[in-house]
């Protein structure tokens, strides 16, 4: 198979859902994982004679992204009718964007390796979200849960510009990004709360035409969307290698088995009948507003990245890694507000911090740690007051349980001993047990000083300072 | 007793008011004309028990000078509208069993000033139809014939009215549903602006074209109905954020009138005895100082073809909610998703309703839209500035209601035929202008209506010129 | 304007409401009559005309991001012939 004469196009339609309190159109909660059904109300069920009222919020964090993506915003929003029978759609209509979608052409820009790509977003536009259909609950029957009905999402398409699962990858990655930093969704994917279908087709190298392509349905973490790509690609390549053609059609992507598979159920009647929804009126959004917005955008990834390069004198890596998500950016300087050095900072966020996350499974902003935290345990620490080990200990407490920086350096004794009369004390205790290594090191075995330090950060349970037990032991051995 | 009936609702304000006779016997007046003509199928539902606790509740507040606007008043509405824990059928077997869990804004209103709901009014089914005729629960009969249709939609409103059923009724219009009635019963009737009233729980058939308003004996009747039910809402976002007229002023103030009229229009009409009654109309009021200019609105004829592509197409969406999934008839066939939809639709719905959602449907779907929807919008883009520029001569404009007295039920049979009673009704509906329908002669024993048409808001204006028609003549009145 | 046995089952399958052969001939009467009806748009040249699909020229009012009233779940769902453990019930459905 000549896989290297093939070229494959690939755009994603990707569905983020937004983090306002209420839907899109009616006041009821959008809270996930609550008892079926019980945030559905009249509206949401699309009872006779109900309306839709356009969440404010809704605008507001469309028009956000928008300016995050340097696009044009509309300044007339149309909402349109998407006509189709399912169960999770309660109207047996959804309301959605066709022509004006609030925010027109933009771009973002990915990197791979060191190079710089840019991608095109042909559009992005409010819709309400479907309920949910559930099959393998009950034998006989689907149960149908209308919780997520109506909930804000926001469709971002874009331009078939990437060339490979891993720019798809990077593409979504970087849509993460701006959505989370934007704090216009929460962006959990694992929640649903941002979504991915694919369009793949494939040309030779050289052809100007797009292939025809299918539509893969159903990729919800970063993972699938590789895997589920690769899988497309190559069934595509095999099939045109073959001489056979691509038929365009939808395909739901099975991570179990990691294969896509023709949806055949949805494909007999998708006239969509789009129509202007006449429950709604063309809403005028004011330049003013779109200005407002404009201005009091946060910082995005990029920015903040430049910013903490130049301000903070980081290094490329470290820089990444600060910026790798909002809550991290922001607890880094948070930490730094406590006037203690960047360097530190990174050194306990990125060093200790971390590893304590990856360990629990858990983020930021799960832990019960503070800036604050970080900033003390580095002030103690700068100042002698506590050891490096016993700040390691400090970090875990804290991670553990949260409190008070003085009072469990008080209560568990981590203060450093830096007396040198305690240390020596102590250090004479460890010599006296330990009379033949000391013999040894004093007739030169350098790397047994170590053993000494050790022996009294194990009975000081590191407290001593290392620093002190090492000027004394130098002291001793001189005599 | 009987007599109090007969009684207009200013008539019957004042005896309470007096205390010449109470709620209760008002209340028990219109229920015994609600029995004793019964066979007219004038209602759906009777709140006979409610309704005579309700008016004893508003006598204690009568005498305790805790009186609200309508204090006391016995009223009926269209079972289009729904009310808090009550049937509501939209005279449709879909919804033979839907009880309510809210109650529609109109409702509300007139319950919070203090009206007695008598019950829900018979109608064509989810307001489709011109005679009555359309309703599961059997067609209406016109009180003065019962031979003869009262009209349609709100038919079994406008014959509760003549038939001295209730004080007023609540009705809605969406191509002439009040208009076309009230002028077959011989009674006045109201369609405001659109948005002037609430949709929040009024069933909708064409959101863009539907508007609640009222049936009642006469002009200032109308006017202190209409100023009650009037004004913003936040449940619809169609609803006009407008200050709303005082009617009950404007009715008798001393307006300059330049009523226009649609010459070329109303040389076309073919019915001798509705040409010349319009004329003798138009004569009397002209004697009295009314200014007549004649207009031109070259695009009127099409808006019968472009309401029949419009107003069905939005209800082939507003009525795909009606699965059998969450509320309505549910089909006890259905073995499967696909069985469950058609059984329970085509179970549920009537032959009219079946018409325009197949035509609606028709008109939306790939290859027609075009052709038929788009065009139907410019078509109504072109008929609304045909109404702007005449609104810049004229205050307001003059128009048969009818082409025609009522006709036998039965007697009319091609779809065509009946659409075309709403000929010179549906251009306020497509422009979105309040009209008012009243009484203006007899022919054949049965009462002919004349149409006065007001600019946006205007409905102060039109409902004086109605009250001044109604001063100078007596074709209001009836026994 | 004709209406076809194909165009029938289009309309039909999209609005989910059965077409029997038995009414299939007068319901093309009736449908080809109304289409008729409204095939008179085309007398006028409308090239040039923006479409009008809402009366109203003003904008609406949007609504702030606050919750309302309590959902009575028990309430809307006793207009449902089927449900299970708060969940509304069709027909299973194979994907």
């Amino acid at each position: 198979m000549n896989t290297n004469s093939w070229e494959s196009v690939i755009g994603l339609e990707i569905h983020v859902q937004l983090a306002t309190f209420t839907k899109l159109f009616s006041s009821s909660p959008t809270v996930f994982g609550s008892e079926p059904n019980t945030q559905a109300s009249e509206i949401d069920l699309g009872l006779p004679g109900v309306l839709p009222v356009l969440n404010k919020e809704a605008i507001s964090f469309a028009i956000k992204f928008g300016c995050a993506i340097d696009a044009k915003i509309s300044n007339q929003v149309v909402f349109a009718r998407k006509n189709y029978f399912y169960p999770d759609l309660p109207k047996g209509y959804q309301i959605s964007q066709l022509d004006d979608p609030i925010v027109g052409e933009g771009k973002v820009k990915i990197l791979l390796g060191d190079e710089e790509k840019t991608i095109g977003i042909t559009r992005a536009h409010l819709e309400e979200d479907a309920g949910k259909s559930i099959h393998d609950l009950f034998n006989e029957s689907s149960a149908i849960d209308l919780n997520r009905a109506g909930t804000c999402l926001l469709e971002i398409v874009s331009e078939p510009d990437l060339r490979s699962a891993n720019e798809a990858v990077e593409y979504l990655k970087k849509i993460h990004k701006i959505i989370t930093f934007l704090g216009i969704s929460d962006g959990n994917m694992s929640q649903g709360s941002m979504r991915c279908d694919a369009n793949v087709s494939m040309r030779k190298f050289g052809d100007d035409k797009l292939g025809t392509r299918t539509e893969l349905k159903n990729i919800n973490s970063f993972k699938f969307v590789e895997k589920a790509i690769n899988y497309e690609i190559s069934r595509q390549i095999k099939e045109l290698e073959k001489g056979n053609s691509i038929k365009q059609e939808t395909r739901l992507y099975d991570s179990t088995k990691n294969t896509t598979r023709s949806m055949r159920s949805k494909e007999e009647a998708n006239d969509y009948r789009y129509f202007p929804e006449p429950d709604l009126i063309p809403i005028r959004i004011p330049k003013d507003l779109v200005n407002e917005i404009k201005q009091n955008l946060p910082e995005l990834p990029e920015a903040l990245k430049k910013r903490f390069i130049d301000s903070y004198n980081l290094s490329d890596e470290d820089a990444d890694l600060i910026i790798a998500n909002k809550e991290t950016a922001s607890f880094f300087e948070g930490v730094l507000s406590h006037n203690v050095s960047a360097k530190s900072a990174i050194n306990w966020i990125t060093g200790g911090l971390f590893a304590l996350m990856n360990k629990n499974d858990l983020s930021i902003l799960d832990s019960k740690i503070t800036p604050e935290h970080i900033a003390e345990i580095i002030k103690n620490t700068d100042n002698q007051k506590i050891s490096g080990p016993s700040a390691k200990k400090l970090l875990e407490l804290l991670w553990e349980s949260g409190g008070n920086v003085e009072k469990i350096i008080i209560k568990e004794g981590l203060e450093q001993i830096s007396n040198d009369n305690q240390v020596e004390k102590i250090l004479d205790e460890v010599i006296l047990e330990n009379q033949k290594q000391f013999s040894q090191l004093k007739e030169g075995k350098d790397r047994l000083q170590g053993f000494f330090v050790g022996q009294v950060m194990k009975k000081t349970s590191g407290s001593a300072s290392p620093q002190v037990v090492n000027k004394l032991l130098k002291e001793k051995l001189s005599k | 007793m009987t007599e109090l009936v007969k009684l207009s609702l200013s008539e019957q304000l004042e005896g309470l008011k007096t205390k010449s006779f109470s709620s209760k016997e008002l209340t028990e007046a219109f229920l015994k004309e609600i029995k004793s003509k019964s066979s007219l199928n004038t209602f759906i539902s009777v709140y006979e028990e409610e309704a005579l606790k309700n008016s004893s509740i508003a006598d204690k507040n009568i005498s305790n000078n805790r009186t609200r606007i309508l204090e006391g008043i016995p009223i009926a509405h269209k079972d289009i509208f729904c009310i808090e824990n009550k049937k509501t059928t939209c005279g449709s077997k879909m919804l033979e069993n839907f009880i309510s869990p809210y109650s529609s804004e109109v409702y509300s209103r007139l319950n919070n000033l203090g009206a007695i709901t008598l019950g829900k009014t018979n109608m064509d089914e989810f307001a489709m139809g011109s005679s009555n005729e359309t309703s599961y629960f059997g067609k209406v009969f016109n009180p003065i014939d019962k031979k003869y249709s009262p009209g349609g939609s709100s038919g079994g409103s406008a014959a509760a009215v003549r038939a001295n059923q209730c004080s007023f009724a609540t009705g809605t219009d969406t191509g002439g549903s009040i208009r076309q009635p009230a002028s077959f019963c011989g009674v006045t009737g109201i369609k405001p602006t659109y948005g002037r009233v609430s949709r929040w729980g009024m069933i909708a058939f064409a959101s863009s074209l539907d508007q609640g308003g009222i049936l009642a004996k006469n002009a200032k009747d109308a006017a202190l109905a209409l100023h009650c039910i009037s004004g913003f809402d936040e449940k619809d976002s169609t609803s006009l954020n407008e200050p709303v007229g005082d009617y009950i002023n404007e009715i008798n103030s001393k307006e300059e009138h330049v009523l226009g009229i649609p010459k070329i229009l109303i040389d076309k009409i073919s019915n001798n005895s509705v040409k010349e009654n319009f004329n003798n109309a138009i004569e009397i009021l002209k004697e009295d100082g009314v200014k007549i200019e004649e207009i031109d609105l070259p695009h009127i004829e099409y808006s019968l073809p472009a309401y029949y592509v419009i107003a069905p197409a939005e209800c082939s969406a507003n009525l795909a909610r009606y699965d059998g999934i969450r509320f309505g008839h549910r089909s006890e066939h259905a073995s499967s998703l696909e069985e469950l939809y058609f059984n329970s639709r085509t179970e549920g719905f009537g032959k009219e309703v079946k018409n325009r959602i197949f035509i609606g449907t028709f008109c939306l779907s790939a290859g027609y839209f075009d052709a038929f929807y788009k065009k139907a919008l410019r078509i109504r883009r072109l008929i609304k500035s045909d109404f702007d520029k005449a609104f810049k001569k004229v205050s307001s404009i003059a128009m048969p209601t009818c082409a025609n007295t009522s006709f036998e039920l039965g007697s009319i049979s091609s779809p065509v035929e009946m659409y075309e009673q709403d000929v010179y009704t549906i251009p306020a509906n497509l422009a979105g202008l309040p009209a008012i329908s009243i009484p203006s002669g007899i022919h054949n024993k049965m009462p002919l209506g004349i149409q006065f048409l007001g600019s946006y808001l205007d409905e102060g204006k039109i409902l004086n010129l109605a009250n001044k028609f109604q001063n100078l003549t007596d074709f209001h009145e009836y026994e | 304007m004709k209406i076809n046995k194909q165009d029938l089952k289009n309309i039909s399958l999209l609005s989910k409401i059965k077409i029997d052969d038995d009414n299939s001939a007068s319901l093309i009467t009736d449908l080809e009559s109304i289409l008729n009806m409204v095939k008179k748009m085309e007398k006028i040249d409308t090239s040039s005309v923006e479409e009008l699909s809402h009366p109203i020229t003003t904008t609406q009012t949007l609504r702030e991001d606050e919750l309302k009233d309590e959902i009575d779940r028990e309430k809307l769902q006793k207009l449902s012939k089927e449900k299970n453990s708060g969940f509304y019930i069709t027909p299973k459905v194979i994907e």
